[in-house]
């Protein structure tokens, strides 16, 4: 039986930063066909809006660091959060 | 300029805690920042360690570290196509080389270690850049600032520091993604198993792994960045379903995620700079030669030996002469490994063929080999030259491979 993506994000421990610490630039992602962010990264926090846009869930993170590579365009603005995830077993 | 400590080690996981214990032990003052409110809080491995660098920096470490299963038997799975699977097993009960491990219980075991010793470690201090500033480096934090002549970099594979001094830039060719869950299944008996699954992800560079830990199993992928751009699904609903083609129910206890270097030998990062020792994920440390991967070893005893090239260095009295690390490394298992298995890994790196044709040559040639009907049998040789043909895989290219893989 699959686990959906936000029942298995909840098992996690998180501590949400206020800000958030992943942008896109809008200019870019409407552009772009391809939405390799959505494909690569194992949070689900990339979802694009039906004009092209993308919505940033920057509190699903996982920090894994994908979203350094992930967009080829150089669209996703990337930094490690101030707090953020705690892996339990890791 | 007055500095805060003679090394201030950006990173508090394997590399970094493995450094800080070595130079404190040199007698040298030692800050470490790490960005988790405890160490492993941020970290995921796949979940073995192979114990020989961990035994040179914790000499009773068997004893005493929270490890989870010694690793006796190691299974290879070939998925092929048309219901076809090929496993290969090899046990050796007793074996204590390699241990499941699980890192957030582990690296906060080793942060302790480190800190009886005297080690200060700085959590949930986050790097937010660095700069150079006099015959030092200034390391910028959300708690302020930090200077030291030397800086050892173990902040793992994205490599911050290096990306802040402008020493590094990612390129996605040279990353892979591990996706895991840690499935609450408690396996049998006392010792471990390892299982690489290759043929379940198909046009994907990678390939899926199992460990068996004390009370619960690691599940999860490994795979190429930029195969991950063509994918027609996201990685997180391939995970589950290649977990559901694998049939592991049990509970899902934990959702992780991290990149894994793999650059390969000759295309490693810069491993140093003037007053920048890199060590671990963050220098592209990890090892692939078809039987093992390893990249915790790798951590550890590069760490151990920025630790003691930090004292050489300051002996020395100019911090500029980090290449001192990079000989000592050389003249180490660590990069004495990793030029060996270059070959290896260029042909697992370049070649598509290792995850789809080849299982399928094999499977295909197998099921000929393993049945009777009236036409006759031909010559095991003869079968395998067909079964070939059938597979488009030229046998020539097929023993270069080879060849490349084991000489």
């Amino acid at each position: 039986m699959m686990v959906e993506l936000l029942k298995r994000l909840g098992l996690n421990k998180y501590n949400v930063d206020p800000k958030p610490h992943i942008e896109v630039d809008e200019n870019i992602c409407i552009k772009c066909k391809e939405k390799f962010c959505i494909r690569v990264c194992p949070a689900g926090t990339y979802e694009a809006l039906p004009d092209g846009r993308i919505v940033v869930h920057y509190e699903r993170c996982l920090e894994c660091g994908a979203a350094l590579v992930a967009c080829p365009y150089g669209s996703i603005k990337f930094r490690f959060p101030e707090n953020g995830i705690s892996y339990r077993y890791g | 300029m007055s500095f805060d400590a003679d090394v201030i080690i950006v990173g508090g996981g394997l590399a970094g805690l493995s450094a800080a214990i070595t130079a404190v032990k040199e007698g040298l003052s030692v800050i470490v920042i790490e960005r988790g409110e405890y160490s492993g809080a941020k970290n995921v491995s796949g979940g073995r360690m192979y114990i020989h660098a961990l035994q040179q920096l914790i000499p009773d470490a068997l004893e005493r570290a929270p490890l989870e299963r010694p690793i006796t038997k190691e299974t290879f799975v070939f998925y092929c196509s048309d219901d076809k699977k090929l496993t290969l097993s090899f046990e050796e009960k007793g074996k204590k080389n390699s241990y499941s491990v699980l890192r957030a219980k582990f690296d906060q075991w080793l942060a302790k270690e480190a800190e009886s010793l005297g080690v200060l470690i700085s959590y949930s201090t986050l790097l937010t850049g660095a700069r150079r500033e006099g015959n030092g480096i200034v390391i910028e934090t959300n708690r302020g600032e930090l200077r030291a002549p030397l800086v050892i970099e173990a902040d793992g594979v994205t490599a911050p520091l290096s990306r802040f001094l402008g020493l590094r830039r990612m390129e996605p060719k040279y990353y892979m993604l591990g996706v895991k869950e840690v499935l609450n299944i408690k396996p049998e008996g006392d010792e471990g198993e390892a299982v690489t699954i290759v043929g379940l992800t198909k046009g994907y560079k990678g390939g899926v792994f199992t460990y068996t830990n004390k009370d619960t199993i690691s599940f999860g992928f490994t795979l190429k960045v930029d195969s991950l751009y063509n994918s027609d699904k996201p990685s997180h609903q391939l995970i589950e379903e290649i977990r559901e083609k694998l049939g592991l129910k049990g509970e899902i206890l934990e959702y992780s995620a991290h990149l894994i270097p793999y650059f390969g030998y000759e295309n490693l990062p810069k491993l140093y700079d003037a007053n920048i020792m890199v060590t671990g994920d963050a220098a592209g440390l990890l090892y692939e030669d078809g039987f093992v991967i390893r990249g915790m070893d790798m951590a550890i005893g590069s760490g151990m030996i920025a630790g003691k090239a930090a004292k050489k260095i300051k002996d020395l009295g100019d911090y500029t002469k980090t290449d001192i690390y990079y000989e000592m490394l050389k003249e180490s298992f660590v990069l004495k490994d990793l030029e060996n298995a270059w070959r290896s890994f260029k042909v697992l790196e370049a070649d598509e063929k290792i995850y789809s044709s080849y299982p399928d040559f094999i499977c295909s040639a197998l099921s000929k080999l393993f049945s009777v009907d009236s036409n006759g049998r031909q010559r095991p040789l003869k079968v395998l030259l067909s079964s070939a043909k059938e597979k488009g895989v030229s046998v020539t290219e097929a023993l270069k491979d080879i060849m490349e893989m084991v000489l």
